[in-house]
């Protein structure tokens, strides 16, 4: 397998999945890095097809990895920023806009602080669109268990927004 | 506090753990209607609907994320750099196989042998004049040189001898059998031993 075409497919979903794990934009970087140095290291041994789910599987390892290292929960109020890269699909009025950079923010801040394996299942579903049994690969978790953790995921979001904004949630 | 429904159907408390599964169409289609009538009638359970619609869709709307341009050039640099490293070939000191096969054992042999010598040449030495303390305590120092070199030849095939066991074990059987020949008296080296033990 040729790295250099890899290390160019992948190095998005590798990014996007420590970004939004960790928080913050420097590890997410660090860890990219790793990741993809690793790729270089293993390349002649993995196939095209299943590169992917290695490649996340790497990475989710290595932000466990950074966060046992750094000795905090993977949350921090600090460790929540804005965005910068978020590319403008569509046209929305300033209200929209106004209203979706917060619930955008709001979301990333909840996603942060939930706890695992919840936040890597909705990071890999929600935000990278992967299948279930791709899901399941990765987490190494049979595949109604997956199904399992997206759904109460979202639920304990829900229910953090709740207890956050209060009636102004479900309003 | 929003109303519920007298008599629904389906219980607010069931129906708060199908919303993900019905706003993902995962339902099976009995559960997903029964669900739909219990909304008909309860603004809570539907305000709830809505927020899970709502953050499932706020999730999607969450955008992929693109690292630095600089992170491919990085890489490339570090794999280059490993690449470059000239990986020492120094490895840590052992004797060759076929020397640490026979040096072991021949030390140990060399040592019985000297040991097994002195004592019979001790023991032909007639008639043999009862030895003096100092005499039994160097023949125990002989001894103990002996059984050192032993120990240290089985150390270095990594055997771990523990002292007390080379003490109870190996000092005191070998310095009992040194002392018959060497003094009538028996109890000698082991009464020595035991009053320095103590």
């Amino acid at each position: 397998m040729d790295f250099e075409e890899a290390a160019r497919r992948h190095q998005r979903r590798v990014y996007t999945f420590a970004h939004y794990f960790l928080g913050n934009r420097e590890e997410a970087e660090d860890v990219t890095q790793e990741v993809l140095l690793r790729l270089w290291r293993h390349c002649d041994h993995l196939e095209e097809v299943m590169v992917e789910a290695w490649l996340l599987k790497v990475t989710r390892n290595a932000c466990f990895d950074l966060l046992r290292r750094r000795r905090l929960p993977a949350h921090s109020a600090s460790s929540i920023e804005l965005l910068t890269h978020e590319p403008a699909s569509r046209e929305p009025s300033p209200e929209d806009q106004a209203e979706d950079a917060s619930l955008s923010r709001q979301l990333r801040k909840a996603l942060n602080e939930l706890e695992e394996p919840y936040r890597s299942a909705l990071i890999l579903r929600e935000i990278q669109d992967l299948a279930y049994h791709e899901i399941a690969t990765i987490l190494e978790l049979p595949l109604n268990t997956v199904r399992v953790h997206i759904h109460r995921g979202r639920q304990r979001l829900r229910e953090h927004f709740k207890e956050a904004y209060g009636d102004a949630a479900t309003h | 506090v929003t109303q519920r429904p007298t008599d629904p159907a389906m219980t607010c408390a069931e129906i708060e753990g199908l919303l993900e599964p019905f706003v993902d169409d995962e339902l099976e289609a009995a559960e997903a209607a029964a669900l739909r009538s219990h909304l008909a009638e309860c603004p809570a359970c539907s305000a709830e609907l809505a927020l899970a619609e709502r953050i499932r869709t706020g999730l999607r709307t969450l955008p992929e994320l693109d690292p630095s341009p600089s992170i491919l050039e990085r890489v490339r640099a570090q794999a280059a750099a490993e690449s470059a490293k000239v990986v020492p070939l120094v490895r840590p000191f052992r004797p060759a196989r076929a020397v640490r096969r026979w040096v072991i054992p021949a030390a140990v042999a060399a040592a019985l042998a000297g040991l097994l010598a002195t004592t019979l040449l001790l023991r032909f030495q007639r008639p043999a004049p009862s030895p003096t303390t100092a005499e039994v305590q160097a023949a125990e120092q002989q001894a103990r040189y002996a059984l050192a070199y032993i120990g240290r030849a089985t150390r270095q095939a990594s055997l771990t001898l523990r002292d007390d066991v080379l003490e109870k074990r190996v000092v005191l059987p070998t310095a009992l059998s040194v002392e018959r020949p060497l003094d009538p008296r028996p109890g000698l080296i082991l009464e020595h031993h035991l009053t320095k033990g103590t």
